[in-house]
């Protein structure tokens, strides 16, 4: 077994840099606005080679999650879980989910991001926003 | 619309395959009986005499995508006027189109596989597939990997929105252990039930241990010909009725046409072509044959292929039925999760020998039409077979 390892193109690297600042930035679209993962060389929706790296804000929804029961990588002893999210600003992102996980169906549940060292790496995670009924009167 | 120009074009004229079994025993046993091109060339031996031809009556070859097409040719002593590299789907395709547009009339399709030998991983630090597949290996800084996961993910959205249970996913598993169980060829012939099926351990939850493919050593072989030399060859020519396909690769590495769309346009646009080129429906055929690298191909297959309503494939598998003992009797070789893992190409030529009658205890009663399909990588494709 080994170590999970960073798949590290031409493309990859400034991302990577962003996750060591402890904040995800990724490239959107300078024509179209688009923001896409993973980083690439242009605009999968309108081609455009021009793009700009831009923080994302790191709010999220669940869209899916697997419980890992087999251990694939020194670093990932199970169990494990992993959870493909949706970001506020668009792509489909693959990350853990850190803390307490929810109870029933994990579908829809609000995340936030989270930074932490993994590995000797700094890797993002996602935390439930406990959106409560006193959050909410707060927030209004 | 609707191209028929491929209808009836080919047959497959002989298929082959080795000793599952007896190679499995021994590289259990340490050994290793072949490399991938040992495999290929003992299929192809068989695929020849079963098509009662010679050698040099092959003018095409296309090879799997684990062996060198060139090396392949050469062990095998063939120079061939057209050629190349395909998975099994993609190369029963290719050669219809060959021998529709006059570069081949005889293909030879060779696949060999040493990856339980050579001890291949499909996860974890050395996945395979990660050149061509980004998601096979963009996601492991979170431990996500294997294409078991990536199925797994997809399949508990789907679960989540249909409704659809584990213990209906296990009928799945329980069908394809009954056909193996009447199947010399097949590594697992052991029954087992739903309750074995809940009870067994989850690798990637909610995939448990009987929701995954064999990884085994192998071969297969399948001669394609021009239907008129096809009927010259062989008694029994299967036809090629319809060839399908279409891909969803938008996306591919965030999983968004597995998690969006359980890649259901895809197979509906397939279906589509397939059943048109056939001119069949759903209903016309006798048995399906799925790619199933993990169970859940079927149930979406069933769904996207429009075998069932979308959203009723749990009832459907569990009333109606889809094995050799009710309803529409899916993967009777026992399929990759308990025959072989040949990657596609034992579903082939399972579809050919239930064509023919050749299935021996397993055999579907008047068997007429099989649909092959599958959603590897982003391509759904669907190939008809028929007398």
């Amino acid at each position: 077994m080994a170590t999970s390892q960073r798949v590290m193109t031409h493309f990859d690297k400034p991302m990577w840099a962003s996750i060591e600042r402890g904040r995800l930035e990724l490239q959107a679209c300078l024509d179209c606005g688009q923001f896409r993962y993973p980083p690439g060389p242009a605009c999968p929706h309108c081609l455009s080679m021009q793009a700009e790296w831009r923080a994302v804000s790191g709010r999220a929804t669940i869209l899916s999650w697997v419980v890992f029961h087999k251990t694939y990588f020194d670093d990932h002893p199970a169990p494990y879980n992993a959870i493909a999210v949706r970001l506020e600003e668009g792509p489909i992102v693959v990350t853990t989910l850190a803390g307490e996980p929810p109870r029933g169906s994990w579908i829809g549940k609000e995340v936030e991001f989270c930074y932490e060292l993994h590995a000797g790496r700094m890797q993002h995670k996602a935390r439930l926003r406990h959106v409560g009924p006193l959050q909410a009167g707060a927030a209004a | 619309m609707i191209r028929e120009d491929l209808h009836k074009v080919a047959a497959v004229a002989g298929v082959g395959h080795t000793d599952w079994v007896g190679d499995h025993l021994r590289v259990r046993a340490g050994e290793k009986p072949q490399d991938s091109y040992g495999y290929g060339a003992i299929a192809f031996k068989a695929a020849l005499a079963d098509a009662g031809i010679d050698r040099s009556d092959i003018d095409g070859l296309i090879v799997g995508p684990t062996t060198a097409y060139e090396r392949v040719a050469e062990v095998l002593g063939l120079d061939v006027r057209w050629g190349g590299e395909a998975d099994a789907m993609l190369g029963v395709i290719q050669a219809c189109m060959a021998i529709k547009s006059g570069m081949a009339e005889v293909v030879a399709l060779v696949y060999g596989n040493d990856q339980r030998s050579a001890a291949v991983n499909y996860g974890g630090a050395n996945a395979q597939g990660g050149g061509a597949f980004l998601a096979y290996v963009y996601h492991a800084p979170w431990g996500f990997t294997s294409q078991g996961a990536l199925y797994a993910m997809m399949f508990r959205r789907y679960m989540e929105l249909s409704g659809l249970t584990e213990a209906e996913l296990g009928e799945v598993a329980v069908a394809q252990r009954l056909a193996s169980s009447r199947n010399p060829n097949a590594l697992m012939r052991k029954r087992i039930t739903v309750e074995d099926y809940l009870s067994s351990p989850y690798i990637c939850e909610p995939l448990h241990l009987f929701d995954y493919c064999l990884i085994n050593d192998g071969g297969v072989a399948l001669i394609v010909a021009e239907a008129s030399r096809a009927r010259k060859m062989s008694k029994t020519p299967v036809m090629i009725h319809g060839v399908a396909r279409s891909d969803l690769n938008r996306g591919a590495t965030s999983l968004e046409p597995r998690l969006v769309d359980f890649y259901r346009s895809a197979q509906q646009r397939a279906a589509e072509q397939v059943f048109g080129m056939a001119g069949i429906e759903p209903d016309d055929v006798s048995s399906l044959q799925i790619y199933d690298s993990f169970s859940c191909h079927i149930p979406l297959a069933l769904e996207g292929y429009g075998y069932c309503k979308p959203g009723e494939v749990g009832r459907f598998m569990r009333e109606h039925g889809i094995s050799l003992a009710k309803g529409l009797p899916i993967n009777t070789s026992g399929g990759h999760l308990s025959e072989s893992y040949m990657q596609g190409w034992n579903h082939q030529i399972e579809a050919v020998r239930q064509v023919r009658g050749e299935g021996g205890d397993r055999q579907v009663p008047d068997c007429r039409f099989v649909h092959y399909s599958s959603d590897v990588a982003g391509k759904a494709v669907s190939i008809m077979y028929g007398r």
